[in-house]
């Protein structure tokens, strides 16, 4: 019997403290919204399986406390991620000009990773200081996708995932094909060593 | 386990025998209990009963509340149409669960259990005695379950046809009113530990492990949950099956078969030929090989409808019996697991001249099944026939399909054959023949055995048959359309028939084809139209994702879940030496069980800093149970120097983790007050103030001067005019001469804590005239004192050499002299100090070896395991050598003068 999934990913949501992490997490995984702000203290995940182009993508989800006293903690979080989910609140440029230390903290503690911007509470026009064109420019620079989202409105949220999902899975099925293509050189390599052996003799 | 039989074998009738019992998960999938309902699963015992040669299964609600109570829920009657199958997941997934799926026409369960010994034997128990069933040739008589009935128990097997249920099968209505009364629904088994034994539902988190360790059940959860909302995602196309059956009494195909096989307007989607005695040879009956076999197919590839493009899908034969399914070629992209079986009951109840052949396949979303039989002869043999029908029904099982299936499970069955009923025969053959010329049918047909054993329900339960408007295909003349005349002189009868089962089959044709004269049969025909169910692919994926979604929540719900109390705990001032403790509360607020840590992060060596215990740091939680753990701080003279210079903090985050989890944070924090008590000689003759006016800062400053190895950059070099010994040491010596030479017991009577903290608190806030507390409390302060100095009077790096040199004098002298200034000072201040007592002795009672015993350990400590000091320290001393040579250092210098 198969297993239920044909792979399974795991991502992680960073970002300042209250822009809307585990809103994104709670919209995603379960479809529900709540305004009653919870400081997430501590690490916690959840799941959701998705299909994609007919694959099916287990995806374990993992929220961060985004106060800066856990984040020495959180950071060891990061290891055997496959995708990390940028967040920053478009209603507070604090937290966008935040992002640059947020991907500073990737770089320190992933290796490979795939990365997605995320401005998130964009459901207020009136609010918002982060403009679009701003936080795009900003993306293009460092190579990201931007995606700008409301957990509140459910905006943007699932086409969000599914675009790191997509990443992850693209970059999984280069790796893969890299990786055989180093086998085949491999055993080129292997085939050669013993003629050699013999000329020496 | 065995008390719990014995229980709840007493509360059931006599002759019910309970054979074995399980715990389980159930999970409920009813589609009419709603979305919600569906998913929810409890916990349920699972009873086999036997009565007699019948057995059931007796579900028991077991209660959430009260672990031994238990409610009976439903019984299931193994009957024929119950099944039992399991799910495991394939060997390379790690998974703890076994599902076992029991089903009996509507009624589907799934059950999760533990794997083990008590799972597997139950599971043997009941698939014994549903094949006990399922052999069994009486007619069932669950009559006996209705004692247990609280709802539904037993119905007859009325299948989708329009039989009547026999008189026997309607007796067993239930009579819901007065069964409940027959046994009580509460069975309370008190002495029992079993039920409430964690093991029953501990496992249940593995359900919930997602990410790393997937549970490989979902897998058949999603399968099933598909496979109710097939009607959801599914539509019906109908496509036209032709079934078509033929005994050839051995002859080949000497003329065309299209007068049987496309008579009709339009080409059939699919054909299913069926043929008997093919070959009537000795060779064919012992080695089952024939050339008639691709003989008949080429003939029977001839005969199929000119406008149809046909593909073979599967021929099987047993040596006469030979069964070929076509289809056309625009279906075959959709056609999935095609299989063939064959089973046979000639002779010794298993050779091939009797039996059954039969070929399965898959349209799209629709099961179908193909069975050509040929039943014993003879007027006779009906029990025989109907027991090599029974046969066929058992024995035959698709094996290469996954997971296997025999002919019931399929959602279409198409049964032909020759079946051999007659005519019975107390019927006389003119009569017969009579009836015949009339074109009489439905009089003859009266006499028909195979209507007979049907409507007695003894055979073909559930299958339709069309309406019988054709003369009887058997027997002829060959060549001729004439009854037959050989001097067996056999009653005509209609030996070959075409049956089906299943939803959405519509009749069409019926007929036999009398133009065909090559056998002693005629060929008989039967055209279906049938509803095949095709995967709408949209919905099918919404379903899907409905599916998934569901499970995803549910493996969401079932993840461990706890909320604490607090995730922030300040501790206030915190004294040294004076321990605090706080609780804090682990409630498992989810649906299973938890097994939490405190675990180390990055690269601590513990889960929490030394100043820190918690207890219990590791505990399991069932759900809505409580947890307590006690928080305790306490800076002691290991952990006080750390705080005092600063290098450490009353700070730490603790991380919660929950098994297969999340991990919480909980800060703990507090405000060290920092004290005299665990500083060092070098840091404290600095102080002119007590440490509490000193600013924290300063005292850090101080602390880490004293090591510049510790923090090389921080050499203090604007140094004010130091103080010879600490000003604590002078006022607790002062204090002991004055108030403590004369008191007998002086150091060997222990103080009050509470006065040492006092002392201590004193000795840290202010230049005290006096200090509170008896003399033996200010006695033991000294001690203390002395002991949490940061590094002893004898600093570690000269411990080696002091016990080196205890032998004599001049080397211990060697050592004094090696000693910092400010170690020299309070060393020989306190040698005087204790010279003085000794003076009183006489009064307090103190001898010099009681004396040096106690200092010694306070003035020479051996140093902490990981001192930086290298390997020139060897600890291997044992502990009353060591004591013996501490005493003998400090003995030296009581006897004899420094000054010397």
């Amino acid at each position: 019997m198969a297993r239920d999934y044909d792979h399974l990913f795991k991502l992680l949501i960073i970002g300042d403290s209250g822009v809307g992490k585990s809103s994104l997490l709670l919209r995603f995984a379960d479809n529900t919204f709540s305004g009653n702000y919870i400081t997430t203290i501590g690490v916690d995940f959840k799941i959701r399986t998705i299909l994609l182009n007919g694959e099916r993508v287990k995806l374990q989800i993992w929220d961060t406390a985004g106060q800066e006293r856990f984040r020495t903690i959180t950071s060891t979080y990061y290891r055997g991620t496959h995708g990390v989910i940028v967040v920053y609140d478009v209603s507070s440029g604090e937290s966008f000009a935040n992002v640059k230390r947020w991907l500073h903290e990737i770089e320190q503690n992933c290796d490979v990773v795939n990365r997605i911007l995320v401005g998130n509470k964009d459901d207020m026009p009136d609010r918002k200081v982060v403009l679009t064109e701003d936080a795009q420019r900003f993306a293009s620079q460092m190579g990201i996708q931007l995606f700008e989202t409301s957990a509140k409105d459910n905006k943007n949220v699932e086409e969000m995932f599914n675009a790191i999902t997509q990443q992850v899975l693209l970059t999984k099925k280069e790796q893969k094909e890299q990786a055989s293509n180093l086998n085949d050189t491999i055993t080129v390599g292997k085939g050669r060593k013993p003629t050699k052996k013999s000329k020496c003799c | 386990m065995e008390s719990l039989i014995a229980n709840l074998q007493a509360q059931l009738p006599s002759g019910h025998r309970i054979v074995t019992i399980s715990f389980s998960l159930k999970h409920s999938f009813s589609l009419e209990a709603g979305l919600v309902q569906e998913w929810i699963r409890t916990n349920r015992l699972l009873v086999l009963v036997e009565n007699s040669t019948e057995s059931a299964l007796l579900i028991y609600i077991v209660s959430k509340n009260v672990a031994d109570e238990f409610s009976l829920e439903r019984t299931i009657p193994l009957d024929t149409e119950f099944k039992c199958e399991i799910d495991t997941a394939s060997a390379n997934i790690v998974t703890t669960d076994i599902f076992l799926k029991l089903s009996r026409k509507k009624v589907h369960l799934l059950f999760e259990m533990l794997p083990g010994f008590k799972a597997n034997k139950f599971v043997d128990e009941v698939v014994k005695a549903s094949e006990v069933a399922n052999k069994k040739r009486a007619p069932p008589n669950f009559s006996w379950l209705e004692v247990y009935n609280p709802q539904l128990v037993w119905e007859s097997t009325t299948g989708s046809d329009s039989e009547q249920p026999t008189s026997a099968a309607t007796e067993l209505q239930p009579s819901s009113q007065n069964c409940h009364d027959a046994i009580p629904a509460h069975l309370n088994h008190k002495s029992d530990s079993e039920l409430s034994s964690p093991d029953v539902t501990a496992h249940r988190s593995s359900i919930a492990t997602g990410g790393a360790t997937p549970i490989a059940a979902r897998e058949s959860v999603v399968r099933y949950q598909m496979a109710l909302r097939e009607t959801a995602y599914t539509d019906l196309r109908q496509i036209s099956i032709f079934l078509g059956t033929y005994n050839v009494n051995g002859q080949p195909p000497t003329s065309g078969l299209a007068d049987w096989l496309s008579v009709d307007k339009d080409p059939p989607d699919i054909y299913a030929v069926g043929f008997q005695e093919l070959d009537l040879s000795k060779e064919a009956f012992l080695f089952n090989e024939t050339p008639r076999e691709e003989e008949w197919l080429r003939a029977v590839i001839r005969g199929l409808h000119p406008k149809g493009k046909y593909r073979k899908v599967k021929l099987v034969r047993l040596v006469g019996m030979m069964l070929i399914v076509f289809i056309q070629e625009k279906h075959w992209a959709y056609v999935r697991g095609v299989a063939s079986e064959f089973v046979g009951t000639g002779l010794m109840g298993k050779m091939g001249n009797k039996g059954g052949v039969a070929i399965r396949l898959d349209l799209h979303n629709s099961s179908l099944c193909f069975v050509n039989s040929h039943l014993a002869a003879h007027t006779e043999e009906v029990e025989r026939r109907n027991q090599d029908y029974l046969d066929i029904c058992n024995r035959l099982v698709f094996s290469t399909t996954f997971p296997s299936k025999a002919i019931k499970d399929h959602d279409q069955v198409f049964w032909i054959g020759d079946l051999n009923y007659r005519l019975s025969g107390d019927l006389d053959l003119l009569r017969v023949k009579d009836l015949l010329d009339q074109s009489n049918y439905q009089a003859l047909l009266q006499y028909d055995q195979f209507r007979a054993q049907h409507a007695a329900r003894k055979i073909f339960v559930g299958y339709q048959e069309g309406p019988i408007l054709f003369r009887p295909s058997y027997k002829y003349d060959p060549g001729t359309d004439n009854w037959d005349t050989s001097e067996k002189n056999r009653a005509p009868a209609w030996c070959d028939r075409c049956l089906w089962k299943g939803d959405n089959v519509q009749f069409k044709e019926y007929r036999s084809h009398p133009g065909l004269r090559m056998s002693d049969h005629k060929p008989v025909s039967c055209l279906l139209e049938c509803g095949v169910k095709i995967i709408d692919t949209v919905r099918y994926r919404r379903i899907y994702e409905e599916v998934m979604k569901k499970l995803d929540k549910l493996e969401n719900e079932f993840l461990p879940q706890v909320s604490v109390d607090s995730t922030e705990i300040n501790f206030g001032n915190v004294a040294f030496n004076e321990g605090a403790t706080k609780i804090l509360t682990v409630a498992n607020t989810g649906q299973v069980p938890v097994q939490y840590e405190f675990i180390k992060k990055h690269r601590d060596s513990k889960y929490c800093k030394p100043w820190l215990a918690c207890e219990p740091y590791t505990g399991f939680l069932m759900p809505g149970d409580n947890s307590y753990i006690t928080l305790e701080i306490l800076v002691d003279k290991r952990t006080a120097w750390s705080l005092n210079s600063g290098l450490d903090e009353l700070y730490d985050i603790l991380v919660l983790h929950l098994d297969g989890g999340k991990d919480i944070f909980i800060t703990v924090s507090g405000n060290y007050q920092k004290s005299c008590f665990g500083c060092s000689i070098e840091a404290l003759i600095q102080m002119h103030q007590p440490i509490a006016q000193v600013a924290p800062e300063t005292v850090c400053q101080l602390e880490k001067a004293a090591y510049p190895s510790i923090d090389p950059g921080n050499d203090s070099d604007s140094k004010q005019p130091v103080l010879a010994v600490p000003k604590e040491l002078w006022f607790l010596l002062d204090e002991l001469y004055r108030r403590g030479m004369d008191t007998p017991g002086l150091f060997e009577q222990p103080g009050l804590s509470t006065e040492i903290a006092a002392i201590r608190k004193t000795l840290d806030e202010s230049l005290p005239d006096t200090l509170p507390g008896s003399v033996h409390s200010v006695a033991e302060s000294l001690l203390i004192f002395l002991e949490t100095l940061k590094e002893p009077i004898i600093p570690f790096s000269l411990t080696q050499k002091a016990l080196d040199g205890c032998g004599a004098f001049p080397s211990c002298k060697t050592v004094y002299s090696c000693l910092p200034l400010s170690h020299q000072h309070v060393f020989k201040h306190i040698i005087s100090f204790l010279k003085e007592v000794l003076l009183h002795s006489s009064k307090n009672g103190l001898d010099a070896k009681t004396l040096v015993a106690l200092f010694g350990s306070a003035l020479i400590r051996l140093p902490p395991p990981n001192y930086p000091l290298g390997p020139s320290i060897s600890l291997s001393l044992n502990q009353p050598h060591l004591d013996r040579k501490r005493c003998m250092f400090i003995h030296h210098f009581l006897v004899n003068d420094l000054d010397d």
